[in-house]
């Protein structure tokens, strides 16, 4: 078996898989499952996912299954659900027709690995920006890819409140913009150093809101990076631990926005393909059809929401007592998407298109 | 005749190029990225004792304060409340480019590049 080595410490002792195999196969009303296989994946600073090859004997799995089996991870970041809240968001995605790793159970009895989890069916692909960008074959696949991935979008989007399995989720805000701009000015307040750039881009963002749009379940995360490819295809989004109520145009925003590109800078949507390439599979399935126009001010946005996270990853090294050089790293980033955002308002204000 | 003496400037470059020629390349596939940040905490490092992001800073401040008595906390107090005077509000989002723009040649002068800014 290959461990996967890491500083962190782990939930699932892959010496000891009894309690699994026997939760597992009573969650999947099977006979008998064996496991074959437990490795522990990259990635996750925020959640720990193991693959596991079960072998399941009777009932409707019956055969060789490949899973991943996800927990809490230990550095929960705070705007982030928990991992049952999270499932059931999936789980009403995947309802929605959006192309999910499929949800298969979940677990919240702490005896038997050691924290509660869930299993979802493994996907192929990779997640990696920077693989994903950097395909020779992406001039091929990738405007057709970004088609997909905004038809998908707009199926998550079709998610609304009220919504009885997402009752948990916070109240929509009847004013997003302010609602998100109240947030960062949040996050500047707690932060030790001031950020001025960022002020004047809240400022900016405030007086320059839109009409809001009816509001939808947000995925809070959907960019590059958060979905998998496999051969140029789309075969599953992932990390849905921000979702909320919210602006759908927040996530196109955020999908298109300049410091999720992965050094592709040309190709705004994602670092992948063109905004109209995305804006075509969404509006294919989409009942409220958003135009390139209005992804401007979204963009800008989402280059402010993120400079306000890395100022506040940068605080917890800074004043939170936690020696981590990434996120030392990552508190110097605010001034990247400060520069951004004022060259794309500049931009805005002289009637040109932005970057 | 001048004393030479090998500073933190000479200590940092050779330091960093050791790591990346000798050690990065080397390092198991799972420390790379660890190793990777820390080349890369180096070098911020050694770019933040030749620059001079404060005075990018006290420039911008003396213009929209009487001199020496600005603060970036107090200029972004002023920002969020509105309350900078007009005429001096004007220009306030190029002199702000111009402060991101010190402060990137330490903190990433290839995302400058990649804006077309040469450091």
């Amino acid at each position: 078996m290959t461990m996967a080595s890491s500083s962190r410490s782990r939930t699932l002792d892959p010496a000891n898989l009894d309690p699994l195999q026997r939760w597992l196969a009573r969650a999947v009303e099977a006979d008998r499952v064996e496991i074959t296989r437990a490795d522990l994946l990259s990635g996750g600073a925020v959640q720990e996912n193991w693959r596991i090859d079960a072998s399941i004997h009777g009932g409707s799995r019956a055969g060789q299954n490949a899973l991943v089996l996800r927990t809490d991870a230990i550095a929960r970041l705070p705007m982030s659900l928990d991992r049952p809240r999270e499932f059931a968001c999936i789980k009403a995605a995947h309802s929605a027709g959006v192309l999910v790793a499929e949800p298969i159970a979940e677990c919240a009895d702490k005896t038997v690995i050691g924290a509660p989890f869930t299993v979802q069916r493994l996907l192929s692909g990779t997640a990696q920006g920077r693989r994903i960008t950097r395909d020779p074959k992406l001039g091929e696949f990738g405007p057709a890819l970004a088609r997909e991935i905004g038809a998908q979008l707009a199926r998550i989007h079709t998610i609304r409140p009220p919504h009885e399995a997402l009752a948990f989720l916070t109240r929509p805000e009847p004013d997003a913009v302010a609602a998100a701009v109240a947030e960062m000015r949040g996050a500047l307040d707690k932060a030790t150093e001031p950020r001025p750039a960022l002020e004047c881009v809240l400022s900016w963002l405030l007086a320059h809101k839109p009409a809001p749009r009816p509001v939808s379940l947000v995925h809070g995360d959907f960019r590059t990076g958060n979905y998998l490819v496999d051969g140029g295809r789309l075969t599953g989004i992932l990390d849905w631990e921000f979702c909320h109520w919210g602006d759908p145009r927040e996530d196109l925003g955020w999908f298109c926005a300049r410091c999720w590109r992965f050094g592709n800078d040309a190709l705004a949507a994602g670092g992948i393909a063109t905004r109209a390439d995305l804006l075509d599979g969404y509006n294919s399935v989409s009942d409220a059809p958003i135009a390139e126009s209005e992804l401007a001010f979204w963009e800008i946005l989402g280059a402010a929401r993120w400079a306000a996270i890395a100022l506040l990853q940068g605080q917890r090294f800074l004043t939170g007592g936690e020696r981590s050089l990434e996120l030392a790293l990552t508190g110097l980033m605010p001034a990247e998407m400060e520069f951004d955002a004022l060259e794309a308002i500049t931009a805005l204000e002289a009637g040109r298109p932005i970057a | 005749m001048t004393a030479r003496r090998i500073d933190a400037d000479a200590l940092l470059d050779l330091a960093t190029e050791m790591l990346r020629a000798d050690v990065l390349p080397a390092l198991p596939p799972e420390q790379r990225y660890a190793g990777a940040m820390i080349a890369n905490a180096l070098e911020v490092a050694r770019r933040a004792l030749a620059e001079e992001v404060e005075a990018a800073e006290w420039t911008l401040l003396d213009s929209l304060y009487e001199e020496g008595e600005g603060s970036t906390a107090q200029l972004a107090r002023d920002i969020r409340s509105g309350t900078l005077p007009e005429g001096k509000a004007r220009g306030l989002a190029d002199d702000l480019r111009t402060l991101l723009i010190a402060e990137l040649r330490v903190r990433n002068p290839r995302f400058l590049a990649s804006r077309g800014i040469s450091g």
